[in-house]
């Protein structure tokens, strides 16, 4: 009769929206993590994997005891760092994505330290200074071309990555090459290097490094009067102006801090990962971790504190990934645990995005609007 | 009474080492991150030791890995669960990993492919790509001679050691094939267009690369570099359509794997085969007989670890893209009689000639140069410069 | 309509926001056709929050909306809106990037059909004549003064042919003349037989327009009574409640009466130096080529100096290039002898000033900041608020936002809400707060009292003279007539960029400045 009768599954559509949208953060990421969970197990369950066994093994490959833990930390130190040069940059007003060629260039610096001798400690302090501040420096091409330019920096940084991407597989392959092994450049020697922090695992010191990044950047955020100013301009633009914070100077900062972050991932992954300790040809260890950055950074919901979780959550997926290749009775080959965990990841990812997004939201209701359209000039006739 | 004691004691003193040795059962095969799915070097070594599984009644499983950052931790999480008789890890790149892996693991037997790990329980299993490199070589030169091409190609991956087998290898046979043509044909020699591509992985580099090579006038295109080799068939695939040609030069020569029926073998004249397959086949079996030895293992022609293509290898991999999917079962026959037209097109004396050449690197009466290091290969680039100057 | 004769009911309706703000509690309302109901109530009393969930834009805590036709939900805009209900935004949902054309497009019937463009702006035009509210219908709207944007918001919803329409203080910007028409129009749509839902702060507008009034108070109905049964003295009371007799009898006496004329001491011998100094000032609009043609004025210390007209005729334009906002085309401004033009906001705020902007969600306010962070927009470089290092002293700058919301009445539930949180009227007090507790030597104030309660626009009005009393220089813009006539020492008239006149408030009656503001001068038509 009435006019939501009619439609129950509006209604209910409906309901779940708002009941999702007031949820308290943890909760909600708990509870978009469960639907994911839920996706990836129909996933497998349709392809003939037992899902259980398979999250089993998940679990003990992600925590299953302090090797397993260590290894899931380690994955996830690089991309504490790149979800950070996102985050920062977005909190700032900017859909910074340069991440994946911040790292390369980052990195390719790091690598850079072989050529010279050091005192151990300070050696390693050189090696991250060459990679933060190669990454900010190759950050400040897109801003400066905002700035100058208007360039948008999706366009800029999307450019900046592909020509990192090749610019680093020349280095690679003519100049930082290793003589005697020409798949990888030169190895940074033992001075310049993360000490592992937990032997028998990929864990090194790097944790310290992307830790304190981390804490470094919620502070200036939240409680200097320049973080203030980063996150004024982000949120409005306009008000930010009108309290007198000049738009330009916090978009050059969010671009060179996020290009240190990303910077120091190149460090990371080079100075601070067993055992190749060099880049090798295709740069097949650093590539992705820009953008895997951006799936953490939503996950975290863009805080840093969060991004911290976020990445153990992540770097947890990724080696329990490893070992559902292998654990028991029921091997999980790769494409499918990369398919569970795309959709563990994006069902974490949707509620930040939702809100980072306003179109994405409009489009979202339009889409829940088409689905529970009812017409009351026809039910009121 | 006593005696029955006595020889239950030696019973099981000689069963206890005995029963250290026994098997667990379990293979595994960790693949680089290329994985699987490239009918070539990956699936190689996943289809000889599937094989070998199979045929000892081991239980197999396969790892792969999403990024380098993977390659030792999956080594670990494999060598920690101490389940497994062997690790074989398929691919180069795995190297540096498996260094470490080993020396974390002393009791845990790998096997790699491709690299030398210095460690006593790996077995390093290398191929002399350079012997079948001088076979496609040959052929390739003399197939340019008959046809008055001026050039021979070659598409490189990323400048590795491994790849200097094969480069140096071409380089050698190019210039026998020269000599060869010239007292056959009294032809002048060709020379030799090679690019390193810097991937393994980017399709696009592949076709470019081989269209330049095309556009220079090489008579085929050697493939050195895993997946780009579908960019060249590409490349050369068109160059046929525009040339409104269907067999005969320009060739595609494939590599690792048997590549020619790719293309329903219209174009693929022959390919230096690697065997990855019988490579791990050969390390798993090594380790149920128990002759199992770190160490490296050189897989030659006389081994049948490497070879150019024959028609019994054709069949084979057909059967082996068919069931991969990447051919469809009714285009078996279309695609045998594709192959044995092209292959007409060469003549017979330069088949023989390559297989005077087969005979003599088995006989040991000529030796195919091979190169190591980047001096090496500017030692056999300055020797053979094949039109350089 | 439906068959009981009602065309929405709440019944019983409570509102509790997700922090715990009870913003409205147990409210039962019943919408008839015909009937043009006034909605009046304390800033914070709940207006909003009730008319969002009378539209259905808001779920209530507790309670229902039902129509005759059932009970009543929706989820967007466009959907109350093809249920026959349209309301006009405290706030705007306009789309900035579109034109007003487009914007009313969007909230069509089936926005994704091929857009009648043209039909919607014939439409258009014809409602422009006969309400007499006239906008721009191929500009941008974000480029649009805050004014412009409440009309086309206004012309949006009556686009539509709507049963209910609900206004949420939609006269707070406009002109008295303005007002006259857009009420000659709800009376003719009420005579038509439609509901009206009128919210407003402005006792005399009730009363002339409505039928009937519901009274809020701290989110409950405190009265439902025909307007013909009641006088402004006992709305007044209702509104306030049992508070402070003295309360009762200022908002009882801020009720019957005008604006009280606070230049007292008009005649004061001397006003103070010269603060602000304009000379041939000439600064291009977003529209037009140039909006603020070639002025001259000043401002003199301990006096207020008002700006009257239509909005959108450069007064925005104005204000912003006195604060560094918007590039002057040629011309000079000084403030104490000091060259503002081409400065920062950051720089002219060093000179000693505060600046209270007419779009409260654009300039004014980080919606999703706390109130806390708001309050120190602009001076959170201050050595006050900000330590070595350039550390925020949140422990003070807490202290200072909890002083503020005492001394301006803000209601929040503490410095950490979130500024979205607050009523409209809230944030207001929020931004002015915030800029007279700068002490500044010139306040450039735009619509300083837009959505405050008769109480708290009195406050800020006082407070406003205080300072001048206090030497301090006022520049106000206001399209309230009768503010700006109370409060200023001196009246500009603006028309198209220009002043029409300069003088005395006493010297001007309100047909001139009306005829003034039109364009027409004493000498005849333009
Ligand atoms: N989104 C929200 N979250 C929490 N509290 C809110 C929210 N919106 C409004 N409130 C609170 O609810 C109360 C009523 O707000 P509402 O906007 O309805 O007042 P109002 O009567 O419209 O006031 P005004 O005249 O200032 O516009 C206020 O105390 C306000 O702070
Ligand atoms: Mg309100």
């Amino acid at each position: 009769m009435t006019a939501s009768e009619v439609q129950p599954g509006g209604r209910l559509l409906r309901g779940v929206h708002r009941t999702l949208t007031g949820l308290h953060p943890a909760l909600e990421s708990v509870l978009a993590a469960v639907v994911g969970l839920l996706v990836g197990a129909a996933l497998m369950y349709i392809w003939g994997y037992d899902p259980w066994k398979a999250y089993w093994a998940l679990l003990r490959g992600a925590y299953g005891g302090s090797y397993e833990i260590a290894s899931s930390i380690a994955r996830g130190v690089p991309l504490v760092l790149t979800a950070l040069t996102f985050s920062i940059c977005l909190r700032g007003g900017m859909f910074n994505i340069g991440a994946e060629g911040q790292v390369y260039v980052g990195a390719a610096a790091a690598v850079c330290v072989a050529y010279f001798k050091l005192p151990p400690g300070l050696h390693l302090l050189v090696g991250i200074a060459f990679a933060a501040v190669a990454g900010a420096v190759w950050s400040l091409g897109p801003a400066l071309l905002k700035l100058t330019r208007g360039v948008h920096e999706v366009i800029s940084t999307i450019m900046f990555n592909w020509i990192a991407r090749f610019l680093v597989f020349y280095l690679v392959a003519y100049v930082l090459v290793d003589a005697r092994q020409g798949q990888r450049t030169v190895q940074i020697p033992l001075s310049a290097r993360f000490p592992v922090l937990v032997r028998g695992t990929d864990l090194s010191y790097s944790v310290f490094l992307a830790v304190a990044f981390a804490l470094f950047v919620y502070f200036l955020l939240w409680h200097t009067a320049t973080g203030y100013e980063v996150r004024a301009a982000g949120l409005t633009p306009t008000a930010a102006r009108y309290g007198g914070i000049s738009i330009r100077r916090t978009i050059a900062l969010s671009f060179v801090l996020g290009g240190i972050g990303a910077g120091l991932a190149g460090a990371a992954t080079t100075m601070g990962l067993p055992p190749t300790y060099a880049i090798i040809s295709g740069l097949p260890q650093l590539m992705n971790l820009g953008f895997d950055g951006m799936a953490v950074a939503m996950v975290g919901r863009n805080h840093p504190l969060g991004i911290l979780v976020a990445a153990l959550f992540f770097g947890g997926l990724n080696a329990g990934g490893r070992v559902m290749q292998f654990y028991g009775s029921n091997p999980v080959p790769l494409e499918m645990v990369r398919v569970v965990m795309g959709a563990i990841v994006l069902a974490m990812a949707i509620p930040e995005l939702v809100r980072v997004f306003p179109a994405m939201a409009a489009s979202g209701r339009a889409l829940v609007r088409m689905l529970s359209r009812r017409k009351p000039a026809e039910e009121a006739a | 009474m006593r005696k029955w004691l006595g020889l239950a004691l030696v019973v099981a003193l000689v069963a206890a080492p005995a029963m250290a040795q026994a098997l667990k059962g379990k293979v595994a095969v960790v693949l680089d991150v290329g994985g699987r799915g490239d009918l070539s070097f990956n699936d190689m070594g996943f289809k000889g030791t599937d094989q070998a599984a199979h045929d000892f009644g081991l239980e197999m499983v396969e790892v792969q890995s999403a990024t380098a950052a993977d390659y030792l931790p999956n080594l670990r999480n494999l060598a920690r669960t101490g389940q497994y008789d062997l690790i074989i890890c398929v691919g180069f790149l795995l190297g540096d990993a498996l260094a470490q892996a080993a020396a974390e693991f002393p009791q845990q037997k790998f096997a790699i492919i491709d690299a030398v790990v210095d460690a006593p329980n790996v077995m390093s299993i290398v191929f002399r790509e350079n012997e079948m490199s001088a076979l496609v070589g040959a052929l390739g030169a003399m197939a340019a001679a008959h046809y008055g091409y001026p050039n021979v190609g070659v598409v490189l991956g990323i400048e590795i050691p491994v790849l200097y087998h094969f480069e140096a290898g071409y380089r050698f046979g190019i210039d026998w094939g020269n000599k060869k043509a010239a007292e056959t044909l009294g032809t002048g020699p060709v020379g030799l267009l090679y690019t390193y591509t810097g991937s393994f992985s980017d399709i696009a580099l592949g076709k470019a690369a081989t269209e330049a090579m095309l556009a220079q006038g090489a008579v085929g295109v050697y493939n050195v570099a895993g997946p780009l080799g579908i960019g060249d068939l590409e490349a050369i695939t068109e160059f046929h359509r525009n040339q409104g040609t269907r067999s005969g030069p320009p060739y595609y020569f494939g590599v690792d794997a048997n590549q020619d029926w790719l293309g329903n073998g219209q174009h693929g004249l022959a390919s230096g085969m690697k065997r990855v397959d019988v490579g791990c086949y050969s390390a798993v079996e090594a380790v149920v007989k128990g002759t199992f030895t770190g160490g490296i293992t050189s897989l030659g022609l006389a081994e049948g670890g490497v070879g150019i293509s024959k028609f019994v290898d054709l069949l084979e991999f057909i059967d082996f893209g068919i069931s991969a999917g990447a051919l469809k079962p009714e285009d078996r026959e279309a695609t045998i009689a594709n192959w044995a037209v092209n292959r007409g097109t060469v003549p017979a004396w330069i088949w023989r000639a390559v297989d005077e050449l087969e005979a003599g690197i088995l006989a040991g009466t000529i030796v195919v140069p091979t190169a190591d290091t980047v001096d090496e290969m500017q030692a056999v680039r300055a020797r053979y410069t094949l039109g350089a100057p | 309509m439906g068959v009981n004769g009602y065309f929405l009911r709440a019944e019983r309706i409570t509102k509790i926001y997700s922090d715990g703000t009870v913003a409205v509690r147990d409210a039962t309302l019943e919408l008839r056709p015909g009937e043009i109901v006034g909605l009046l109530g304390e800033n914070g009393a709940g207006k909003t929050t009730l008319t969002k969930i009378l539209s259905g834009l808001l779920p209530p805590t507790r309670g229902q909306v039902v129509s005759p036709r059932g009970r009543v939900r929706f989820s967007s805009p466009r959907e109350a809106l093809e249920f026959g209900i349209g309301m006009v935004h405290q706030h705007f949902a306009l789309v900035g990037t579109f034109t007003a054309v487009e914007n009313v497009a969007l909230s069509q019937e089936r926005p994704l059909a091929p857009l009648q463009l043209a039909e919607i702006r014939a439409k258009l035009e014809a409602l422009m004549a006969e309400s007499g509210l006239r906008v721009p219908l191929d500009v941008p709207v974000e480029k649009l003064a805050v004014g412009e944007q409440q009309r086309v918001e206004i012309l949006k919803v009556l686009s539509r042919d709507v049963a209910l329409l609900i206004l949420d203080e939609p006269t707070s910007v406009l002109t008295p003349l303005e007002v006259d028409e857009l009420f000659r129009l709800l009376r003719r749509l009420r005579d038509e037989g439609r509901a009206i839902v009128l919210i407003t702060h402005k006792l005399k507008e009730a009363g002339s327009i409505t039928d009937r009034v519901v009274v809020l108070r701290k989110g409950e109905v405190v009265g439902d009574v025909p307007t013909a049964d009641v006088t402004s003295e006992e709305l007044a009371r209702l509104m306030v409640g049992k508070a402070l007799e003295t309360r009762v009898g200022r908002a009882v006496e801020l009720s019957t009466e005008e604006i009280p004329v606070h230049a007292h001491d008009r005649e004061r011998e001397g006003r103070g130096p010269g603060v602000l100094h304009v000379e041939g000032l000439s600064v291009a609009g977003d529209t037009k080529p140039v909006a603020v043609h070639d002025l001259t004025f000043d401002v003199y210390g301990g006096e207020i100096f008002g700006i009257a007209g239509v909005e959108g005729n450069g007064q925005t334009e104005l204000v912003e290039a006195l604060t560094g906002l918007r590039p002057a085309l040629k011309g000079t401004a000084t403030i104490r002898g000091k060259n503002i033009l081409g400065l920062d906001p950051r720089q002219i705020y060093k000179l000693g000033v505060a600046h209270i902007p007419e779009d409260r969600w654009v300039l004014g306010l980080v919606l999703p900041f706390t109130l806390a962070e708001n309050a120190i927009l602009g001076v959170h470089r201050w050595d006050e608020f900000r330590g070595p290092l350039s550390i925020l002293r949140w422990r003070r700058i807490n202290a200072h936002v909890r002083s503020l919301m005492q001394r301006f009445e803000i209601q929040a539930t503490g410095p950490s809400a979130p500024a979205r949180s607050l009523s409209g009227g809230n944030q207001q007090k929020l931004i002015v707060g915030r800029e007279l507790a700068k002490d500044p030597a010139i306040v450039i104030a735009s619509q300083p009292t837009r959505g405050l309660d008769v109480g708290a626009a009195q406050y800020i009005r006082d407070t406003l003279v205080e300072m001048r009393d206090r030497g301090r220089a006022i520049l106000l813009v206001s399209a309230d007539l009768d503010e700006v006539l109370a409060l200023s020492d001196r009246v500009a008239v603006m028309y198209e960029g220009r002043f029409m006149a300069v003088s005395r408030p006493e010297e001007l009656d309100r047909e001139t400045i009306g005829m003034l503001m039109g364009g027409v001068t004493a000498g005849g038509k333009r």
